[in-house]
C-alpha cells in the first residue's frame, strides 16, 4: 500500500471522531512521508500541528495504522512547511496592473537558481508563421529534454523573441519536471565566470558547477565569437552535458556556419541536434502580438491604431512593444485613448527613427562587420575573393535597399565603372536565387540593417 | 482552579494577549484566552496558530487548575471593575469572576480543546536592547510585502551577525534596512524570516519597555521573552512561527554609486511632496525635475480631474539633472522613519533604484524604484 493511501484511509476513519473544525484545521497538509520498521514518519505545516496530533490524536491515529498494517508500532511527527511554491499562489493580476508603471527590483522576479524570469512562459509567446518551427522545436525539447533536439539552436535577428522562447523552455521544464536542473546564463556571463574561475584557480569548481545542470541553456552564443579560453572550456562543457543526454539550448543572431571565429568542432556541434531560426512576423502575427500585449495590460485601443502601429513597425517586437507603451501612457495621463492623429505623432521617433532607416554607412558597416572585415577592406582595389563576394553583396544592397544608381554605387566605390556595380547586382541576384546560403547571409544581414 | 489577582495587574495582560487573536471561524476556540495557575503567577496564553503570546501575571493562587474563556470579553468585562482586588474560580468550565460588589459568571470552554503552545527546546539565545530593537523593527515593517504571492518577502528579515542586527523589508519597489548593534557571543549569525504580524505584535507588546529582550533561535519557530523588573521571571513570552524560504539577496539591489546627490531639510521636503501628492492621479505619481545648477527641485503633479500643481525647493544638489518620477506614497513612507533634521536622496537616472537615507545617521536606509517617467 502506498503511504499516500495509508495515510488517506487513516483520515477517512478520524473524520468520524473529531469535530469537522478539528479536523480542517490540525489535519491539513499533513502526510505519511514514511514507513520503515513499524514506525511511521507524518509530516506536518507547524509546531502547533505537531504538539497537537502528538498529544491528543496519537492514540486514535497510531490505531487507524494499526488497523491497516499491524507491524507499525509507532508514530513520529515532524514539522514541514509547505513549499512556498503551491500553484494557487500566482501573483494575482490585478495587482499588476496597478504596478505596471511602478517598477520595482528586476532582480527579484528571477530565480536566482535558474536565473530564468518567470515573466517568459509558452502562453504569452504568440507563434507565426516566421517562428512557428523554433516554437514546435522547443515545445518538443521542453516535453522530453535531452532527447528530442540536442542542441537545439535557434536564431533569428534581435527583439524578435529568442530570449523569450529560450527561457520559456527552462520555466517549461521547471513547471513540469521539477527535479531538473536548469541554468540560464547569457554568453557574456559564461565568459566572466570562466575567467573569474580561471583568475582564482576555481576552474575544476566551475567545470563541476556545470556538469550537474540537466538542461543548460546559453544565450548569444555569438558573443563567444573570438574568446578561445572560454570556447574550449565551453566545448568539454558541452561534450560532457550532451554524452549524458543532457539538453542544451543556444541562440544566436546567426546561424551556426555565419559565426565567426567559432572553432570548427564548437560549429559542427551546434549543428548537429535541431537549428531553427526566427524571422520577421508577418503582419497578422504583429497584430496578434499588439493584441496579447493590451490585454496583458488591461487596456484598449481603436483598431485603427493597431493598425496603423502594426504596418508601420515590422521589423522589431521589442520596438512594437515600445510604441504600444507610449500610446499607453498618453492614454493613462489624458484619459481618453489617442486618435490616430496623436498616434502618428506620437510614434514619429519609432517610425522615422534615424537607426531604422537604412543609409549607406549603416549597409557598409553591417556588411563589413558580418563577414568580418574592416570597412576600408570593402573599398580596397583588390580582387581577393573573399572581399570581391562581401563588395559586391554590399553594391547589391545599396541598390536594392537605397535605390542608388549604379554611378552613384561605383562612386562610392573608388571609382569604379557603372558596368561594375551592374554586375555585382546581377550577380548577387542570380546568386540570390539559387544559392540557400547566400539568401540566408543577405536576409541575416538586412534583418541587422534595420534592428540597428 | 482558584487565585487573587490585582485588577490592573490582569487587565494589562489580557489586553495583551487578546491582540493576538484575531476571527478564527473554523476554530473558535481560539478566541478564547486560557487561564493558568502556574506557582505564584496566572499564566494568560492565547495564539492564532502563527503566534502566541503568554503573559504571566502575579496571583494569590489558592487552588490549581486552568480555564478557557472568550478573551475579548473578559477584557472588556475587567476594566470595568473598580475594584483592586478580583477573585477567579472555576467551576465546572465556567470562570466565576468576584469582587466586593460585583458577582459574574463567565461561560468558557473545555481546556482541552485549547492548542497546545509548542515548546521552545534546545533554544539557542541572545540579549538585545528592547527598545532600541522595537524602534528599528517599527522603522521597517511596514515596507514588508503585503501580497502572499511570494511568501519570503512577506516577513521581515533579521540577520543576527557577530556585532550587527540588520532588519530588512521589501516589497520588490521598495526596500528599507536598519542596522542596530547587538552582542552575539554565540560566534554564529542567525538569519529569520518573522511574519509581519507578528512583528507588530512585538512592537505594540514590548516597544514602551525599557530593558533586556531576550531572543531564543529554535528551527523554524523563535520566542522573545521579556522578564518581570522584580524578579527573575519572564512576564511575556511571544512566540511566533517563522516564515520558510531564502529572503532574496538584498544587498545588491542597494546601489553603490549614485548620479545625483540630492541632500534637503526633511520637514520642508516632506511638505512639498505631501502638496504634490494631493494633485497625483491613480498611480499616485508625482515628479521631480531637478536642477543641478540652479540648485532647485521642481515638485509637479497633475491629474486631469483635479489639477495641477507646481513646487519649486531650492536645496543642495550635485551630479546630473533629472526628471524622476514617484509614488508619493513610497516616498512619504521612506521619509517618514527617518529621524534626523536632514536628508540625503541619491538618484540614478530616471528607471534605476533611489535611496534616501537620514544624514549624519548610517543605519538606516530606504532603497525605492520610481515610477517609468512619461
Amino acid at each position: 500500500m502506498e503511504n499516500k493511501d495509508i495515510w488517506q484511509s487513516v483520515l477517512a476513519q478520524i473524520q468520524f471522531h473529531i469535530s469537522k473544525a478539528n479536523f480542517a484545521t490540525w489535519f491539513q497538509n499533513t502526510e505519511v512521508i514514511s514507513k520503515k520498521d513499524g514506525i511511521v514518519v507524518v509530516s506536518v505545516p507547524n509546531a502547533f500541528s505537531k504538539e497537537w496530533l502528538s498529544n491528543k490524536y496519537n492514540k486514535l491515529i497510531l490505531k487507524g495504522l494499526h488497523g491497516i498494517d499491524d507491524k507499525i508500532k509507532e508514530v513520529e511527527y515532524i514539522i514541514r512547511p509547505q513549499s512556498s511554491k503551491s500553484p494557487n499562489l500566482k501573483p494575482s493580476l490585478t495587482t499588476e496592473k496597478i504596478n505596471i508603471e511602478q517598477l520595482n527590483f528586476e532582480e527579484f522576479k528571477v530565480d536566482k537558481e535558474t536565473n530564468l524570469n518567470p515573466r517568459y512562459t509558452f502562453d504569452n509567446f504568440v507563434v507565426g508563421s516566421f517562428n512557428e518551427l523554433a516554437h514546435a522545436a522547443a515545445l518538443a525539447v521542453s516535453e522530453n529534454p535531452g532527447f528530442t533536439y540536442n542542441p537545439l539552436f535557434i536564431y533569428g535577428g534581435v527583439g524578435l523573441g529568442k530570449t523569450h522562447l529560450l527561457q520559456a523552455v527552462g520555466n517549461k521544464i521547471i513547471e513540469s519536471l521539477k527535479k531538473k536542473k536548469v541554468k540560464y546564463i547569457s554568453s557574456e556571463k559564461f565568459v566572466t565566470g570562466i575567467v573569474t574561475a580561471i583568475r582564482n584557480h576555481s576552474i575544476d569548481a566551475f567545470k563541476t558547477s556545470l556538469s550537474l545542470i540537466d538542461v543548460l541553456i546559453i544565450d548569444d552564443v555569438q558573443f563567444l565569437a573570438g574568446k578561445n579560453k572560454t570556447q574550449e572550456e565551453f566545448f568539454h562543457a558541452f561534450n560532457a552535458l550532451y554524452e549524458k543526454n543532457k539538453q542544451i539550448i543556444l541562440s544566436s543572431d546567426r546561424p551556426p556556419n555565419a559565426i565567426p571565429e567559432l572553432e570548427e568542432r564548437l560549429r559542427s556541434r551546434f549543428e548537429g541536434g535541431m537549428i531553427a531560426d526566427i524571422s520577421l512576423p508577418d503582419y497578422e502575427t504583429r497584430l496578434v502580438i499588439l493584441k496579447t500585449k493590451l490585454q496583458e495590460k488591461h487596456s484598449e485601443l481603436p483598431e485603427e491604431i493597431l493598425d496603423y502601429i502594426t504596418n508601420n513597425v515590422k521589423k522589431n517586437i521589442r520596438e512594437l512593444e515600445g510604441a504600444l507603451n507610449r500610446l499607453l501612457i498618453y492614454y493613462k495621463i489624458n484619459n481618453t485613448p489617442p486618435t490616430l492623429e496623436v498616434a502618428k505623432k506620437l510614434l514619429k521617433s519609432y517610425i522615422f527613427s534615424p537607426f531604422d532607416i537604412a543609409n549607406y554607412k549603416k549597409i557598409i558597416e553591417v556588411v563589413a562587420k558580418f563577414y568580418n572585415l574592416e570597412e576600408k577592406d570593402l573599398f580596397e582595389a583588390t580582387r581577393r575573393k573573399e572581399i570581391v563576394g562581401p563588395r559586391q553583396v554590399a553594391m547589391f544592397l545599396l541598390r536594392k535597399e537605397l535605390k542608388y544608381s549604379f554611378p552613384a554605387i561605383a562612386r562610392k566605390f573608388g571609382g569604379k565603372d557603372h558596368t561594375t556595380a551592374i554586375y555585382a547586382c546581377r550577380k548577387v541576384s542570380q546568386k540570390f536565387e539559387e544559392n540557400d546560403k547566400l539568401t540566408e547571409e543577405i536576409n541575416l544581414i538586412k534583418q541587422r540593417i534595420y534592428s540597428g | 482552579m482558584k487565585a487573587e489577582v490585582l485588577k490592573n495587574n490582569i487587565k494589562i495582560g489580557l489586553n495583551i494577549v487578546e491582540k493576538v487573536v484575531g476571527k478564527n471561524i473554523s476554530l473558535p476556540i481560539l478566541d478564547n484566552v486560557l487561564i493558568n495557575t502556574e506557582d505564584n503567577f496566572l499564566l494568560l496564553t492565547a495564539t492564532d496558530l502563527e503566534t502566541a503570546i503568554k503573559y504571566w501575571v502575579l496571583a494569590k493562587n489558592t487552588k490549581k487548575g486552568k480555564i478557557v474563556v472568550p478573551v475579548r470579553f473578559l477584557a472588556n468585562f475587567v476594566s470595568l471593575l473598580l475594584e483592586e482586588k478580583i477573585s477567579l474560580e472555576e467551576k465546572k468550565q465556567n470562570l466565576l469572576l468576584e469582587c466586593k460588589n460585583y458577582k459574574t459568571q463567565i461561560q468558557g470552554f473545555n481546556p482541552e480543546d485549547f492548542p497546545i503552545i509548542p515548546e521552545v527546546k534546545d533554544y539557542e539565545f541572545l540579549m538585545i536592547d528592547n527598545k532600541s530593537f522595537c524602534n528599528g523593527l517599527a522603522q521597517i515593517v511596514d515596507v514588508a510585502s503585503t501580497s502572499q504571492a511570494r511568501p519570503e518577502i512577506s516577513g521581515i528579515y533579521l540577520l543576527f551577525s557577530q556585532n550587527t542586527l540588520k532588519i530588512a523589508a521589501t516589497d520588490s519597489f521598495r526596500l528599507a534596512e536598519k542596522t542596530i548593534s547587538v552582542e552575539n557571543k554565540n560566534k554564529k549569525n542567525y538569519a529569520i524570516i518573522l511574519p509581519q504580524k507578528s512583528v507588530r505584535e512585538i512592537i505594540n507588546t514590548l516597544g514602551e519597555k525599557d530593558g533586556d529582550l531576550k531572543i531564543c533561535f529554535s528551527g523554524n519557530q523563535t520566542l522573545f521573552e521579556f522578564p518581570i523588573k522584580e524578579m527573575n521571571h519572564p512576564q511575556v513570552q511571544i512566540f511566533s512561527r517563522l516564515i520558510e524560504g531564502e529572503y532574496p539577496n538584498y544587498q545588491e539591489i542597494i546601489p553603490k554609486k549614485f548620479k545625483t546627490h540630492i541632500v534637503a531639510k526633511k520637514e520642508e521636503f516632506l511638505n512639498h511632496i505631501k502638496a504634490a501628492s494631493l494633485f497625483s492621479g491613480k498611480i499616485n505619481e508625482i515628479k521631480f525635475n531637478v536642477d543641478p545648477v540652479k540648485k532647485n527641485i521642481e515638485i509637479s503633479a497633475h491629474n486631469p480631474d483635479i489639477g495641477e500643481s507646481k513646487s519649486s525647493l531650492p536645496t543642495k544638489i550635485e551630479g546630473e539633472p533629472i526628471e524622476i518620477s514617484f509614488n508619493h506614497k513610497f516616498l512619504i513612507d521612506g521619509i517618514l522613519n527617518i529621524k534626523s533634521s536632514e536628508l540625503a536622496l541619491d538618484l540614478n537616472g530616471e528607471d534605476g533604484p533611489c535611496i534616501l537615507k537620514p544624514i549624519g545617521d548610517s543605519s538606516y536606509i530606504y532603497v525605492v524604484m520610481p515610477i517609468k517617467s512619461t
